[in-house]
């Protein structure tokens, strides 16, 4: 087996109801990568980052992650997504805890760490995003929502998880705040952390992505370097969508 | 004699046996919305979370309770269970009954609380790793407290006036000490108006006292929302 690869999707399918949602993915993830994955709304994206850490249970295929097929049976569920961070499009960060204390309760409630050690990570966590003692003891209600993300993303990174899960983190954002995240992001990646980022941010794609994927209809359509995806697509349903977002975001 | 001064001389007179049948009447309450407290928060976690065969058995404990009225379940606990061998006396029934009660309509007021609780909380839980039960304890109860702080606002003052029905089973609470307090003085009016009157007081110490609770717990920067 592979050692190199922390993650490899099978012929995955995801079915709610009769919607076919996933028909077929296949993808394979090294350790220390940053993919990004672009797509259409509705193409299934979300749904295949939730496959991934099990937050939704898929119809068939299979899911290796870290030399074990978490698709099995007799999986503990729990230890998977401890080791798999999952930052989200609208932060949902828990309304009720400061900054500190949402990094803090997987620390202190699944990796059972005492408060002093966990509080120390926290902090640490919380510093490496850029958010300041000040914003410490602020609830999320307090912050912007580009603060609000980065101690998502501090929460995700303190519980040292293999793979990072992004979906969306930038598209909730007014724009003058896009840019503290993906600054993060980036450094992240250069890091050496293993991502799959989901998002439109063609610019952050083409600066910090090892590969891209073009996701539609439920199935990869299309992978390979960043330069090539977005600026040279095979397809013509890449081709088409990439052309509009560039519009948007007036990369040209 | 005036209005007022026949209420000076009730209190005066029987301002004892008032200012004990208060005390009653706001020890059934308490002692009532309390048990209810203590069974229905982890009613309402068995009806939303729990296996199936068991949120029907809670769900159907709760329609019973709301389908039938107070006075009934509190004859059934006075008069119905001695038949069955168990026998309580009138105050300890009057606070099973009003307990068993308001349980019933608590569960119901977490279940809407807890369901105001964003999906994305959940999601954002188990995400790091959490088991289900620590979601709740971390998560959801912390939300769904203070979600459900107006309307138990709302029922602790709805048995505040309930707690009356006691006196159907003779407990010495305000009504039924006013009942023969009017008897012997004929002042009915009288002391109907000095029960009112506590009634009344009751209600706005209450809600005030609420309204710090809330003030206390709330989450600064954010108005948590329930359905009403
Ligand atoms: N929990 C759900 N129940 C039913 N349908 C869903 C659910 N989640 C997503 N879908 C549907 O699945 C499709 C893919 O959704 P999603 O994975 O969110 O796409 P994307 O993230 O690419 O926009 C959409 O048509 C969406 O309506
Ligand atoms: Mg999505």
């Amino acid at each position: 087996m592979d050692n190199e690869k922390l993650l490899i999707i099978r012929d995955l399918h995801k079915y709610y109801g009769k919607h076919h949602v996933l028909k077929g993915v296949n993808l394979e993830v090294n350790e220390g990568e940053t993919l990004v994955i672009i797509g259409p709304s509705g193409s299934g994206k979300s749904t295949l980052l939730r496959c991934i850490n099990l937050l939704v249970k898929p119809d068939k295929g299979k899911i290796i992650f870290d030399n074990e097929e978490i698709t099995g049976k007799n999986i503990d569920v729990r230890k998977v997504r401890e080791k798999i961070g999952f930052v989200f499009q609208h932060f949902n960060l828990f309304l009720h805890l400061t900054a500190i204390e949402n990094v803090m309760l997987g620390l202190v409630k699944v990796k059972k760490y005492p408060r002093e050690k966990a509080r120390r990570i926290a902090e640490e966590a919380l510093l490496s995003v850029g958010i300041t003692e000040d914003l410490w003891s602020k609830y999320p209600a307090q912050l912007s929502g580009g603060q609000q993300q980065r101690v998502a993303i501090a929460r995700a990174i303190a519980m040292d998880p293999k793979l990072l899960l992004f979906d969306e983190p930038t598209s909730a954002l007014d724009p003058e705040l896009i840019g503290e995240v993906l600054k993060v992001m980036e450094k992240l990646a250069n890091e050496g952390r293993t991502m799959i980022v989901v998002t439109h941010e063609i610019g952050f794609a083409l600066k910090t992505a090892d590969r891209v994927v073009f996701f539609d209809d439920g199935r990869v359509v299309e992978e390979g370097e960043p330069e090539q995806v977005i600026l040279n697509p095979r397809t013509e349903r890449a081709r088409r969508f990439l052309l509009s977002i560039r519009e948007l975001y007036r990369l040209e | 004699m005036d209005f007022v001064e026949e209420i000076l001389y009730l209190t005066s007179n029987y301002g004892t046996d008032l200012l004990n049948a208060m005390l009653l009447t706001i020890e059934i309450t308490f002692i009532g919305f309390s048990i209810g407290l203590l069974l229905g928060l982890p009613i309402s976690l068995g009806r939303v979370y729990g296996p199936l065969p068991l949120k029907v058995i809670l769900a159907t404990y709760i329609e019973f309770i709301r389908g039938t009225p107070m006075i009934v379940q509190l004859f059934f606990i006075y008069y119905a269970l001695p038949i069955m061998g168990i026998t309580l006396d009138a105050f300890t029934a009057s606070i099973i009954a009003i307990g068993l009660n308001s349980a019933a309509y608590q569960a119901e007021y977490f279940r809407m609380a807890f369901g105001a609780i964003q999906r994305e909380q959940w999601e954002a839980a188990l995400s790091i790793g959490l088991s289900r039960s620590t979601v709740l304890t971390s998560v959801v109860l912390p939300q769904g407290m203070r979600i459900a702080i107006p309307a138990l606002t709302n029922e602790i003052i709805y048995l505040l006036k309930y707690s009356s029905i006691a006196y159907f089973v003779t407990v010495p609470e305000l009504v039924y000490v006013s009942k023969i307090i009017g008897a012997r003085t004929l002042l009915h009016i009288q002391i109907y108006t000095v029960t009112a009157v506590f009634y009344i007081s009751m209600s706005i110490i209450l809600t005030k006292f609420a309204k710090i609770i809330e003030e206390k717990t709330a989450i600064p920067g954010l108005v948590l929302k329930g359905r009403t």
